[in-house]
């Protein structure tokens, strides 16, 4: 009996021992997540490749780090900060991950980040996150949610909701639908009008975004100051602005069958599209490497493909997505 | 090995001689020793049903229906499991081998979760084995609780059982929650933390806790056969029916909370409140009620639980009253609680020979999961098609008349005066 109670002693130790080796290192790993991302904004010199790492553990939830590379040699030194993040977007002054809280419930809120990568303020958000982007000299922030449905693949199944951020302030600046929208000299007014995948222009105020509505999408260009916005053109999504403000990379709807989608490229100035050499139809905001490049997440991994239509699409970062070059 | 548990025997013997009122009165060390099991059992799995919702969610895409319709399916299989497990725990005589069978089986599973990541199918099969490791534990550890203790001091013994195990089942949740606070989203920290109070209530069990006296050792155990005529003895098959006749009539806790919340406009955050307060009732009370239960008898206190239930129905038919009647109420469901889930064990207990206590309590927790999980379903459906006040209207009107049968059936078996 005497030796049976000496052998739980020693196994209630042990069982302490781990509980509180547990806690201790999950609390310190927290800790210094918190800690290293305060360092990495200014990790590398510009421009640099901010995304989100994504975990290589496999069977996991799909866990996305904040983690910045070089874009000279991509991968071949990765930070991560330890913030976790759904989509993320970040430019030299400022940056939104959007993300579950901290509250119990994990509730997605979008985190204004400082450049120093501190959180500055958190905005809740309700649905599920699409998209995130931060204008140029970071003074607005754009996110869009689902907030039924969970993709833009199943026309009707799903709405957005795309909220303009002032991200000095913390607050949101308007929901998109309350933007006057004219389309041929008219105010759209219909019921069902979504939008999504804002870009902003190097001004800050002119941005451009997707308007959907009976079923079809189309580029919206607008101004935060005047509210107001008007259809350029037919069936894009998710536009980005090129770093020189002349061109616009997108999504388009191709064929017939379903939703396909094949990026493009669109020249403002003379209104030329041009396929880009991407074959597979991705769902993604595409993001400028340079003028000559653009970026997008598919499959777990970020690929590159030339803007003018030439080449081919190749690998340009493993295990990662959502990426944001910091000029 | 044997002569350390044959000397032990003797000392149990000799104490049970020279203080046999004392003996009577005092709580059984071994009792003591497997609520204190249960206390790091149910922090162990409260930690996990607490977060795992929140888990399945995050990390599966869960929806709630999937969950419930799971869970159901899921307690179904553990109340056919106790059967065996109790059966077979006679059978070969090995009560406190087979429960730790079913506290090790679930201490594996939290080990698992960690292991499984967000894969769904691994998820659910550990869910099942959990709930599989409940059900082999239960009736052999309650037969344990009965054979360790004077028959005059079952409802005490039951009593001090439940009150330990709603202990753990009130702080598992708290410290799920608190590592939560401090670590966001450590989904594999609860569940490693849930895994080693597992292991600490397990090493209770199989380190602390006696082995039955060898007294019995070498005879056999009840056949199948013996086990099956359970329900020919007219007592125990009186109590078995009482206790299923007021199962199906009671409304089941999930909806009862879900209707005070409703009808006293509380916000959905302080639901798990309502939880807390019953449970922590039903903690002060089990004590005293088994108490009083092993003095005036237990089927009138077993009897007593369902009537006092009978306010809280008709308060929600009434305009809704302030904070003291919703206390008030949650006071009389805890009440409710530990006049009837101890004292129940123990009541069944007494009726059954020593060789059988494991098939029959066995019988007994199978027949209330049943009827509980009928009476889920048709309050639920009540509730569904008649609305609220019907379905509260019809379950009171079926607790009374389960109420005046129950007691009736149990008046006529009511044994001998000496014997109770």
């Amino acid at each position: 009996m005497h030796s049976r109670g000496r052998l739980f002693a020693l196994l209630a130790a042990v069982c302490f021992i781990v509980a509180a080796g547990a806690v201790v290192s999950a609390v310190i790993a927290q800790r210094t997540g918190a800690r290293t991302s305060a360092a990495h904004f200014a990790a590398f010199e510009r421009p640099y490749l901010v995304f989100r790492s994504l975990s290589a553990k496999a069977g996991r939830s799909p866990s996305g780090e904040l983690a910045a590379t070089s874009v000279a040699a991509p991968g071949r030194e990765r930070r991560s900060s330890g913030r976790i993040c759904d989509r993320l977007h970040v430019s030299a002054t400022g940056g939104i991950c959007v993300g579950r809280g901290d509250s119990l419930l994990g509730a997605y809120e979008a985190q204004l980040l400082a450049p120093d990568g501190r959180v500055r303020h958190s905005i809740d958000l309700s649905g599920i996150p699409s998209r995130a982007r931060v204008s140029p000299d970071g003074r607005y922030g754009a996110t869009t949610t689902f907030v039924t449905g969970h993709s833009y693949a199943a026309p009707g199944a799903f709405s957005t909701q795309t909220l303009l951020i002032d991200m000095r302030a913390g607050k949101v600046i308007a929901d998109l639908e309350s933007f006057t929208v004219a389309r041929a000299g008219r105010v759209v007014d219909a019921a069902d009008v979504q939008f999504w995948g804002v870009t902003f222009a190097r001004d800050s105020d002119r941005f451009y975004a997707t308007l959907a509505t009976g079923g079809s999408t189309y580029l919206i260009s607008g101004r935060v100051s005047t509210r107001t916005a008007r259809v350029i053109r037919d069936n894009v999504e998710c536009p980005s602005l090129s770093p020189d403000g002349k061109r616009i990379g997108y999504k388009k709807l191709v064929g017939t069958k379903g939703k396909t989608w094949r990026f493009h490229v669109l020249d403002l100035a003379s209104g030329t599209e041009t396929p880009l050499a991407e074959t597979r139809s991705v769902d993604d905001q595409l993001e400028w490497l340079d003028d000559g490049h653009l970026l997008y997440g598919e499959g777990g991994a970020i690929w590159t493909v030339p803007a003018d239509g030439t080449g081919a699409a190749r690998r340009y970062l493993a295990r990662a997505d959502s990426p944001a070059v910091v000029r | 090995m044997y002569q350390v548990q044959d000397s032990s025997a003797v000392v149990a013997g000799h104490r049970a001689l020279l203080g046999r009122r004392t003996a009577e009165r005092r709580i059984p060390r071994t009792v003591v020793l497997l609520g204190l099991t249960s206390l790091l059992t149910d922090i162990s799995s409260e930690m996990v049903a607490a977060v795992l919702p929140l888990y399945l969610v995050y990390a599966a895409g869960f929806t709630p229906l999937q969950l419930g319709l799971v869970d159901g399916l899921y307690r179904g299989a553990a109340a056919f499991v106790a059967l065996a497990s109790g059966f077979a725990a006679d059978r070969r005589r090995r009560h406190k081998e087979v429960a730790s069978l079913g506290y090790g089986l679930s201490a594996a599973c939290k080990l698992g979760l960690v292991a499984a990541g967000s894969a769904v199918g691994a998820i659910g099969a550990i869910v099942m084995l959990d709930r599989v490791g409940k059900g082999i534990r239960t009736a052999p550890r309650d037969a344990l609780i009965s054979l360790s203790t004077p028959p005059r001091a079952l409802g005490a013994a039951f009593g001090v059982h439940r009150a330990m195990d709603t202990t753990g089942a009130m702080l598992g949740p708290l410290v799920a929650f608190g590592l939560l606070a401090l670590a966001p989203l450590a989904f594999d920290t609860v569940f490693l933390v849930s895994f080693c109070f597992a292991v600490a209530g397990l090493g209770v069990i199989v380190l602390l806790v006696p082995r039955r006296s060898a007294r019995s050792a070498g005879e056999p155990g009840p056949s199948a056969r013996v086990a099956a005529g359970l329900l020919l003895v007219p007592r125990f098959r009186a109590i078995v029916v009482a206790a299923s006749l007021l199962g199906v009539a009671t409304i089941s806790d999930a909806f009862l909370y879900l209707a005070l919340q409703r009808h006293l406009g509380l916000a959905p955050m302080a639901f798990p409140l309502l939880f807390v307060g019953s449970s922590l009732a039903y903690m002060l009370l089990a004590v005293p009620i088994g108490r009083l239960a092993d003095r005036v008898g237990r089927g009138r206190v077993f009897l007593a639980g369902y009537v006092v239930l009978l306010p809280v129905y008709a308060s929600l038919l009434m305009p809704a009253a302030g904070l003291p009647a919703l206390a008030l109420g949650l006071a009389l469901v805890g009440a409710s609680y530990a006049a009837t889930d101890g004292v129940l064990a123990a009541l069944a207990a007494a009726t059954l020979e020593e060789q059988v206590r494991g098939s029959g309590l066995a019988v007994v927790t199978t027949a209330t999961n049943l009827a509980r999980f009928v009476a889920s379903v048709g309050f639920g459906a009540l509730w569904t098609w008649a609305g609220l006040d019907t379905a509260v209207i019809v379950s009171g009107i079926a607790l009374v008349t389960a109420i005046l049968a129950t007691a009736a059936v149990l008046v006529a078996t009511r044994p001998e005066p000496a014997h109770a």
